[in-house]
């Protein structure tokens, strides 16, 4: 599905959160959304869920407008999901079970359907059966969180949203909820992922696109490489220093005086076009 | 949804009321809504009504933070209001089956509202007016002699001040939530009945739970500067009456003997 | 000085959350503590403050005892806590009385608290925002404020609990750089922290594992010859880029200068 804001404008209280913004979300990509707080993202990825209910501008799914209710707002779309930051604080149910089965039965999966896609979800998110009967409460934080990002999951999303899925995860259970989603993401073509993060680290590992948002307004939809690479003066405005991998090239190619060129900015890819660079000085 | 509570809502609009004693305030406050409970005839209605106006325009808080502070006793307000039409005795104006509308029930569901009104725009001027940490000074000050009999004044201010300052947090909080079970599916509004009874479990349960987390992170942090049990602790602001505070004070005196007099001589 | 002596915490019996663990920490020095979640990390900064009393051994700050009362309330004066989250620690309503609350509780005279309250903010350059609410402030200023709150109090300690984990990489630098100038200053300080390359900045590393002390010592001997993977943390940059070059010269946290001045002394004609 490609989803397509026109000239989107989201106003509050007293001041615009969003202005003026345009732009086209095609499936199959992971797409991170970056820019200091307050910046406007929160708001972007609930006007896409339909959490907004009145804004200016259009709102297109496959170039049809979405649907709005008689008053003309908003409703909520189905097939998005959307990970809010702590999702763990969203749980309430007495076992996993019930917790992983609560959105999907309101959208009237049947009772075989549900186990159905448990079997499936549970091991793409790292989590063993036997929790199941578990209360989540009775869960280690990382697991809590990833219960949580299984039961959107469990709705068969065409696009998921993340809000900060990782914060306040040690860094192994960081990494492995990040190589889940990328996984499932991966898994079948129509598939995407906006990701909102201040970890430039990670978005720059697993992003194919970033979309930088500043004071209300998005300052541009970028290649991820391309924005590392190219766009020093973009992320330098926003306050935001490079990912270490990246610096590490640039300081390469100032020492060697020479553009090296990489065809992703993820550090596996840095480190090995750097090697040779690195064994010819002679070491 | 946070903003729409006017509970702790300061707004500095630097007005004589921002400079009072918050105990004048306090004082104040409850022999005016004490003699508002004599409220009966037309004319006394009419000396509050402008009263209270008065204070309003006094305070230079606009005009519309009073009325987004009075949404949501909204429906309260009507129920009042209601309920007084249909079961006052008296004559009948208007009638459908068993329901009787009666000219007392109008007069008396309006002078009801009407007295609710006037009080909650006098309270809210208290909370607009008065930083919640002066206001529990104040309150502390003015209960200090309690301490005396070991009632634990100092926490029970500081447990005011904690309240509300944390009012916005859990709004904010809830609202979160809200939104949160929405995205996963679940919208409260569009079930039926005998399901919306238990419609607010998924919401009210995570609240208790982050409400009790944050209690216990608030504790801890009490603890960890040093609160102790509160005694002995130097006052940084103290107060003290100003001339404003005795002329304000005498006026308040002044318009409550009048309201009593008036109503006392049947005018 | 603090001290831990064979320290055991547990909320249930038989299921123990801290078991048998002891060191000290001397007066100016910076320590990190790392673990993977529900390591014990948290409980240990408790314990050190007293906000959590040992089930068995004992918790020492310069001789006061954490299980004694009278202690204890020495030990709030003088042992500074910022907790995670920005939010649940702003106990009143202003940046201006938050910073007061724990200078009445201390009983510093009136004439003192002006002077405390001016420099404290002035220290995290929250100066401007006395009369600030808390809704009105980043998650950013919230935390200074509460260091501010602390600073006043004139500690000689102050424990960062996850501190910077919530706050987004601008204001993350900002409090660490906070931290380090206070360290410099002679202030000890303890950060428990998920991010390894803030390990690198502290002069020590304690890591907790399921209740245990694994292991404590240098931060560049740590990530030498502990396997992190095991205990569900990673190895910083600097650290897997020292690794990916196989460099023998001695790993520092700044790798741009490592790189750098490699770079120029073993260049091959």
């Amino acid at each position: 599905m490609v989803y397509e804001l026109q000239n989107l404008s989201v106003n509050y209280d007293d001041h615009a959160a969003l202005r003026n913004i345009s732009c086209t979300i095609q499936e199959g990509k992971w797409i991170s959304v970056i820019g200091q707080t307050g910046a406007g993202k929160s708001t972007f990825v609930k006007v896409l869920k339909g959490l907004i209910p009145s804004f200016d501008g259009n709102y297109m799914i496959d170039d049809q407008p979405v649907i709005r209710d008689t008053k003309g707002r908003l409703k909520v779309i189905p097939e998005i999901g959307f990970v809010f930051q702590y999702p763990e604080h969203q749980l309430f149910e007495t076992s996993v079970y019930k917790e992983l089965a609560f959105g999907a039965k309101l959208q009237g999966y049947s009772n075989q359907q549900i186990t159905e896609a448990i079997d499936s979800i549970l091991p793409q998110v790292g989590l063993s059966e036997e929790i199941l009967s578990y209360a989540p409460f009775q869960l280690s934080g990382g697991q809590k969180r990833r219960v949580a990002v299984a039961s959107v999951m469990m709705m068969n999303p065409k696009l998921l949203i993340l809000d900060e899925p990782t914060a306040g995860l040690d860094p192994l259970s960081r990494a492995a909820l990040l190589q889940y989603l990328q996984q499932w993401q991966k898994q079948d073509k129509s598939r995407t992922i906006i990701f909102i993060s201040h970890q430039l680290d990670d978005v720059a590992e697993y992003s194919d696109e970033v979309m930088v948002f500043h004071k209300g307004q998005l300052k541009g939809h970028f290649n991820a490489c391309k924005l590392f690479l190219e766009k020093n003066e973009l992320l330098e405005e926003l306050e935001l220093s490079l990912p270490e991998p990246v610096q590490l090239l640039k300081l390469v190619e100032q020492l060697c005086g020479r553009k090296v060129e990489v065809d992703s900015c993820k550090e596996r890819e840095i480190f090995d076009k750097i090697m040779p660079i690195w064994h010819a000085r002679g070491f | 949804m946070a903003n729409t509570v006017l509970l702790g809502q300061y707004l500095e609009t630097n007005s004589i009321f921002h400079r009072l004693d918050p105990r004048t305030k306090l004082l104040g406050l409850i022999i005016i809504m004490l003699s508002f409970l004599m409220l009966g005839t037309f004319l006394s209605y009419a000396v509050a009504t402008f009263f209270v106006i008065s204070i309003l325009l006094l305070s230079k808080i606009p005009f519309y933070v009073f009325a987004k502070g009075l949404k949501p006793i909204l429906f309260i307000l009507m129920f009042t209001f209601i309920y007084n039409v249909l079961f006052t005795k008296g004559t009948v104006i208007w009638s459908l089956s068993f329901l009787e509308v009666t000219a007392e029930g109008l007069i008396n569901g309006t002078r009801f509202v009407w007295r609710i009104v006037l009080l909650i725009l006098l309270a809210s001027i208290l909370t607009l007016t008065t930083k919640p940490l002066t206001l529990a000074h104040g309150l502390e000050k003015l209960l200090s002699p309690l301490s005396r009999i070991n009632v634990p004044v100092e926490q029970f201010s500081l447990m005011i001040v904690i309240a509300i300052r944390f009012i916005p947090t859990i709004m904010q909080e809830l609202e979160r939530i809200l939104l949160a079970q929405k995205a996963r599916g679940y919208d409260i509004a569009a079930l039926k009945l005998p399901q919306r009874i238990f419609a607010y479990i998924p919401v009210l349960i995570p609240l208790l739970f982050t409400i009790i987390q944050r209690a216990e992170v608030l504790s801890n942090a009490i603890d960890a500067r040093a609160y102790g049990n509160g005694k002995g602790r130097t006052v940084y602001k103290q107060l003290q009456f100003q001339q404003l505070d005795y002329w304000v004070g005498g006026i308040a005196v002044l318009f409550a003997t009048t309201l009593i007099l008036l109503e006392l001589g049947g005018l | 000085m603090l001290t831990f002596d064979h320290v055991h915490f547990y909320y249930k019996k038989g299921q123990p959350v801290v078991e048998d663990i002891s060191f000290t920490i001397t007066a100016g020095e910076y320590v990190a503590i790392v673990g993977a979640n529900g390591g014990g990390k948290s409980t240990i900064a408790k314990l050190m403050d007293g906000l959590l009393l040992p089930k068995e051994g004992s918790v020492k700050f310069n001789g006061l005892d954490t299980g004694i009362p009278a202690d204890l309330a020495k030990i709030h004066k003088q042992l500074g806590f910022v907790f995670q989250n920005p939010e649940d620690q702003f106990i009143t309503t202003t940046v201006m009385d938050e910073v007061l609350f724990g200078l009445e509780n201390i009983s510093v005279p009136r004439e003192e608290i002006s002077i405390r309250l001016h420099q404290a903010l002035q220290a995290v350059q929250m100066e401007d925002y006395l009369e600030a609410m808390p809704h009105q402030l980043s998650g950013g200023q919230k935390q200074r404020v509460a260091i501010a709150a602390i600073l006043a109090m004139h500690p000689q300690f102050i424990i960062f609990d996850e501190s910077t984990s919530m706050l987004d990489p601008q204001s993350r630098k900002q409090v660490l750089s906070i931290m380090r100038e206070l360290n410099q200053q002679g202030m000890t300080i303890v950060h428990i922290t998920h991010h390894m390359d803030e390990v690198l900045l502290a002069d020590r590393v304690m890591l907790l594992h399921q209740g245990r002390l694994i292991f404590d010592g240098e931060p560049y001997t740590f990530f030498e010859t502990v396997p992190v993977g095991d205990y569900q943390l990673e190895l910083p940059f600097a650290v897997r880029l020292y690794h990916q070059l196989h460099l023998t010269t001695p790993l520092t946290a700044n790798w741009k200068e490592m790189i750098t001045s490699q770079w120029s002394t073993n260049y091959k004609i």
